[in-house]
Order: structure tokens, then sequence, then C-alpha cells
């Protein structure tokens, strides 16, 4: 590190290193919710005990970007585009590392019901939610990749429809366990991994945000379109 | 393999400083050639396109194997026929034979295994560009692939030296499966590590089997029910009502609209297969939404006449609602969204067809303030499709309102829904209906929403991405177009006030 030039080669390297990080964790992530999501759909406990066995490379590749980003903002006292690309990486890591949580936690529902009668028009309801959400994530986290604008405002405008599925799947399962309470065990756990399901989907408008955010510097401004919002007023339940 | 090693030590076409990337990626384009040969030569089922490939290359190979041991062709006698009558290759040809091989392929280098900032792309091919949206050079490994699945197996094969091959689906609405071949590329440059990445698309073969065992799933649920009904019926004519006329009448007919219907499901069924099969291709054609919508109301004059319904009908002038479509879908669209209308409207009832054009994307899936869903208390609103790609800037919408019963709030996420039927309402349909016009406007990148409420009726809306330009003279797929001086409607500023509202030409 002798002359001004090998400094900043290296401060580069060193701020593609920590975007190299994120994106692989990403990665890992979103297979964590595909497959969590797999193993729910298809009683398949192999891959839950799988999922849950994973969720630990998470943490740790959440423990090494924060070590690392934080090394960076300590030594390189990054400023504009640098400063906003070190802590968007801290701020997705933490992210990415909640997702997988959630994920664990749906494998882990997914060994419940799985001990239980099949349910496989609920299942089917879960499936479809979970690959709306797994859909979003790929895309907030595809956006993160390429720094591209558009796409993030994209996912970020896009969040009423898992709403509404999270909203509908509520319903469908109060019903099943009115109509049968032998099944509100199996139910009550599908109703969290919906829930469970409707929070990584709010991960993924977090996502945008921050790439929003690292790019453009400044704060998405303006409301969410909630069109479900417009009809609270008027006395409709759509908070749950 | 002495193919493996067909190259003469020849001055790098770059200059030095461009550093290690670059020399290392030519140096390793021969060896590459060979695996993506012989990669290519263990698929299952080779296509006509990668066995072609496998011949250019084998030519290639042969010509300079002959040209260099004839040691009589230099690099400046590219063309000159050999001994053996072949033209002479040198590595450019090489390097543009993989340039211009139909399956994404890439060189990636690393350096230490801990070293992920140090996974760069070193090489893409034209395919692999456009597939994974990187520069021919330089791209961060895990910003263009981070299935962890992907990752592990070039690893092993930078690191580990092993050949893998494996599977993988990109997720997301357009799921594309591929299938990658890695191999580890032998190369002294400094330190340096290389490994060639093949990919091929399965996309068409997962889903013809996924969609063969769909199909067998639910045709043979669906149609157990009307044939169970008609092999009721066959037994009742064979038995006690043999013999009364007025009886066999009567349950012929039915037999008859129960046959029919079982006809129909199977061409549903098939037709959504079709449309499955190719949604991840966009479509190429050019289609007028307002036309294509004019013609499809006139087809259904008689479905109307018979339920004595209204169809009122604001369009544009033609040529003006120009979009990025496949004709035959969207006239599906029409369709479907159409018999739905007329199907839950009652007697004496009106379906509103309007055709905007212009809208931003933001317009386009906004609600009209005479939408149904505020027109009550518990109306609802909800996007069956939003669309996948926003690159476009305009887009055009067709809105079908009803009056019928309307649909339901919980009911509305799941409409798309294969054969769901809303509780409670008898319909001759098949189910669908909606899952058809959903997968339509997906591989058409655009968009599709519905509102409803209770007791007011139902508005669906779909809106596509319109082409870019102002149509020209010739441009058009439909002959009708050109009987009509057209203006340029695309230049116009799209008439609307300060509430977003939208004024329909």
């Amino acid at each position: 590190m002798s002359t001004n030039e090998h400094t900043l080669k290296f401060y580069g390297e060193e701020l593609d290193q920590l975007k190299a990080e994120v994106a692989r964790m990403g990665g890992l992530a979103e297979a964590q919710v595909r497959d969590s999501i797999e193993a729910v759909a298809q009683r398949d406990v192999a891959l839950a005990e799988a999922v849950v066995g994973r969720d630990h490379r998470l943490d740790q590749l959440d423990r090494e970007i924060e070590k690392k980003a934080i090394r960076l903002i300590a030594l390189r006292q990054p400023v504009a585009q640098d400063l906003r690309r070190t802590v968007g990486a801290l701020k997705m890591a933490s992210i990415l590392e909640r997702t997988g949580d959630y994920a664990k936690n749906i494998a882990k529902r997914g060994l419940v019901v799985a001990d239980g009668e099949p349910m496989t028009p609920l299942t089917r309801s879960i499936e479809r939610m979970g690959r709306l959400v797994a859909g979003r994530l790929k895309d907030a986290l595809d956006a993160y990749t390429s720094g591209e604008l558009d796409q993030a405002m994209a996912v970020w405008q896009n969040d009423e429809e898992v709403d509404e599925h999270y909203n509908s799947l509520f319903r469908e399962l109060l019903t099943y366990m009115i109509g049968d309470p032998r099944m509100i065990n199996s139910c009550a756990h599908l109703l969290f991994v919906a829930k469970n399901l409707e929070r990584i989907g709010d991960y993924a408008t977090n996502i945008a945000e921050i790439v929003h955010y690292e790019v453009t510097g400044e704060e998405i401004m303006g409301d969410r379109p909630k069109w479900t919002g417009l009809d609270k007023s008027a006395g409709a339940d759509s908070e749950i | 393999m002495p193919l493996l090693h067909p190259f003469p030590p020849q001055p790098s076409p770059k200059p030095a400083s461009q550093g290690l990337r670059s020399s290392v990626a030519g140096a390793a384009v021969g060896a590459v050639a060979i695996m993506a040969l012989a990669a290519m030569g263990r698929a299952d089922t080779p296509t006509a396109a990668i066995a072609a490939l496998i011949v250019v290359l084998i030519g290639v190979g042969l010509g300079y194997w002959t040209a260099r041991t004839s040691d009589a062709v230099q690099k400046a006698d590219v063309g000159a026929p050999t001994p053996f009558g072949f033209p002479s290759v040198d590595a450019q040809s090489y390097a543009m034979a993989l340039e211009l091989a139909p399956n994404p392929l890439m060189l990636v280098s690393g350096f230490e295994p801990d070293d992920l900032a140090g996974r760069r792309i070193s090489f893409a091919n034209a395919a692999a560009r456009e597939l994974l949206r990187i520069p021919r050079e330089g791209a961060l490994l895990v910003a263009a692939m981070r299935d962890p699945v992907v990752l592990e197996a070039i690893d092993e094969s930078l690191f580990g030296g092993l050949d893998r091959i494996i599977s993988y689906e990109t997720g997301g609405p357009q799921n594309r499966f591929w299938r990658m071949w890695t191999k580890p590329i032998p190369t002294t440059a400094n330190g340096g590590r290389l490994a060639m990445v093949l990919l091929r698309d399965e996309t068409d073969t997962r889903l013809n089997e996924r969609m063969r065992a769909d199909f067998l799933a639910n045709a043979s649920h669906e149609l157990r029910t009307p044939l169970a009904s008609l092999a009721g019926f066959i037994e009742t004519l064979r038995g006690h009502a043999k013999d009364d006329v007025a009886a066999r009448e009567r349950f012929l007919a039915i037999m008859s609209r129960q046959a029919e219907r079982m006809a129909r499901l199977i061409d549903d069924l098939l037709s959504l297969s079709r449309i499955e099969l190719n949604e991840h291709i966009r479509p190429q054609g050019a289609c007028d939404l307002a036309l294509t919508t004019a013609d499809v109301a006139d087809a259904l004059a008689p479905q109307l006449a018979a339920k004595s319904v209204k169809v009122q009908l604001s369009l544009p002038d033609r040529g003006a609602a120009m979009i990025v479509g496949d004709r035959d879908q969207i006239v599906q669209v029409i369709q479907n969204l159409l018999d739905n209308a007329i199907k839950y409207s009652l007697a004496g009832g009106v379906v509103r067809v309007e055709v905007a054009y212009g809208l931003t994307l933001d317009i386009a899936a906004a609600s009209r303030p005479d939408s149904p869903r505020l027109a009550a208390a518990m109306g609802g609103r909800m996007s069956l499709q939003t669309p996948t790609w926003v690159g476009a800037e305009r887009y055009a919408a067709l809105r079908v309102f009803d009056e019928g019963p309307g649909v339901a709030r919980e009911h509305l996420p799941r409409l798309t829904e294969r054969f769901y039927r809303v509780e409670g309402q008898k319909s001759s349909g098949t189910g669908l209906g909606l899952a058809i016009v959903k997968h339509i406007v997906n591989r058409h990148r655009g968009g599709f929403f519905v509102e409803s409420a209770l007791g007011v009726g139902a508005g669906f809306c779909v809106y596509f991405p319109m082409i870019p330009t102002a149509p020209v003279a010739g441009a058009p797929t439909d002959p009708r177009l050109s009987e009509k001086p057209r203006h340029a409607f695309l230049d116009d500023p799209v008439p609307q006030d300060s509430r977003g509202e939208i004024k329909l030409s």
C-alpha cells in the first residue's frame, strides 16, 4: 500500500467484496425461502430439516458482513455513494438474516403440519402465496445486484397482492378451523406460515427501499398505492 | 486428446496492460471450445442447434489441426485452402464460435476460495450476456448468479478441479429451469484459476413433464362429474325411461349439454397448456386492441341476443391502441372477459367495454372513478397479475364492467386459480377462463386486475405494453388497418385531468 493508486484499488475491491458477500447471502436466503415453501407444500420432512440446519450459515454471513462493513467504515471513512453502499450492505445483511429466520420458522412449522392429515387446498394456497413472495424477493435482490432503480420501484409499488393473499388465506383458514376443530392445530401453524410469508414480502419492499437509497441518496417519497387502504375508511375489514 | 492443445504460442491480441483477466481468457479459449463440445455432446437430447455447433467446432478443430501440422499457413492466410480443402482457422474463429453458440457459455476466473469478489466472469458469450444482463467481461459472479447450488458447483470446478452437472431454477413468474455444466480449465497464468460454465435451458422439457401430470390430474378430476352424469342418464334410458318419448328427449338434451361441457373443458385445458409452454417467450407481433375488441364483440352478438344483454363499446380509432401482442391470444383474453361479463349479467343488463391507450403504468393500473369498487362499502380490488417488466413507456388498457352480482372480497385473490369457482354461484364455465387470461397477460408483460363490490358488479381490466413508436405505414400486421389514414395518436398528450382520470376517445 505504498502508492495512492494501490490504496484506492484495494478500497474498491473491499466494497466489491462486501457487495459480493451480500449477493451470496441473498442467494442463500432466497433458496431457504423457496425450500421452506416447498417443504410445507410437499410435506417434505427431509427438506424442512435441511432448511433448519442451513440457517446458521446466514447468521454467520450476517456477522461476517457486519464485521467487514464496520472495518471498512473505520479504516476508509467512505463518503457519498461508497458510504451508502456500505451502510446498505449492513442493512441488507440484517434483513436477509431475518428473512432466513422466517424461512427456518416456516420449515419448522412444516414439520408439525406434515404430522397431521394432508390439507391439500390449504397448502396449495400457501404455495401460491409463497411463490408470489419468493418472486418479489428475487426481483428485489436482482435490483440490488444490478443496481436498477426501475426494478426496485416496481417491487416497492406492488405489495398489495401479497397482502390480499394473506387476508384471503386468513379467512380460508378460519373457515377450516370452524368446520373441523381437529384441524385447529395444523391450521394455526399454517396461519403463522402465512404471516411469516407476508413479513418476507415486506422485507422485499425494504430491500427495494435500500436500493433506491443506495443509488439516488434519497428516500422514496410518497405513498405506496394501497388500494385496500382506500376501502378501510368505508368500513371494510381489510386489517386483520 | 491431442485436440486439447491446438494453439501455437502466438502474440496476445490485446495489450499486456489489460491485465491478467484478458490473458487468462485468451489462453483458455481453445480449451473451452473442446470442453463445450464435450459437454454439449453429452446432452441427452441435443437440439439441432447444438448439433450444428458441434459440427462447426469439430470442423474448426480439425481445420486448425491440419493447418498446423502442415505448417504452411500463417495467421494471415485465414480462408486459404489447406491440403485437405478446409479453410484454416485462428484463435479468433474459436472465440467467435463460442460467442455465437446458442447456449449461454461463460469463463469464470478466481484466485482464492475466500475471495468472493475475485470470482469474475472473464468471458460471457452473447447468449449469456442476454440472459444474465452482464457485460462481456468483468462481471462479478455472484451478481450474475447467486443460487447457492450454482456457486458451490462453480467453486468445486475452480478450486476442486471437479466436473459438475447440476439443475436449478430461476424462480419468479417466468420461471425457467436450467442445467449447468462446469468444468475446470487447466491454466498456468499467475495463480488464477478458470472454469467453464455452460447453461442449457430445460424449461420446455420440465414444463412439458409437469403439464402432462397436471393435465391428467385436472382432467380426470373435472371430467368425472359430467361423465358420471352421462353414465347415469344412459342407465336410465336403458331402463325405465326406455319407452317414454318425452323423458328421452329431455335426457338427451341434458346429455348433449354435458358432452359439450366436456369438450369445452378439454379445449380450455389444452389451450392453457399451450399458453404456459410459451409463457417465458415474449410475443413478437402487433395487434390493435380496439379493433380486436370490436371483432370479438361482433362475434358475440348471438349470445347477447339470447340473454338480452347489451354491450356498450367505447373504443378509440383504429391504429391508436397498438400493442405488442399475439393476436390470437389477445382475442382469447377479450373473449374470456366478455364471456364472463355476459354470463354474470342479468337479463336486460349492460356490459361496458372500454379501450384506452397511451397510459402510463400508474394510470393503467389505477381505478376508474366509476369503478364498482368505489360504489359500495364492501368493494374490493385485487391485482391478479402485476407486470413483470416495467420497461414499457405507454400501455393500452381494456376494461370490462358488468352489472352482475359482483364478487366478494375474499374470493378475489383466487379468481385466477384453476377450476376455482365462487361458492354458491352456479356457472356453466370450465373454471379456466381467468387462468388463461392471467397466463396470456403474464406472457405479454402486461397487468390484470379486478375490482368488484357485491350487488354492484365487477370490472376486469387488462393492460398491455404498447408498441413504442408511432405506427408507420406498412408496419401493422392487420391489413384492415391501412384502409383509413392514420394519425400520430401516440404523440398526442394523454388526455387526463388532475385526478388522473382518463378520457377515452
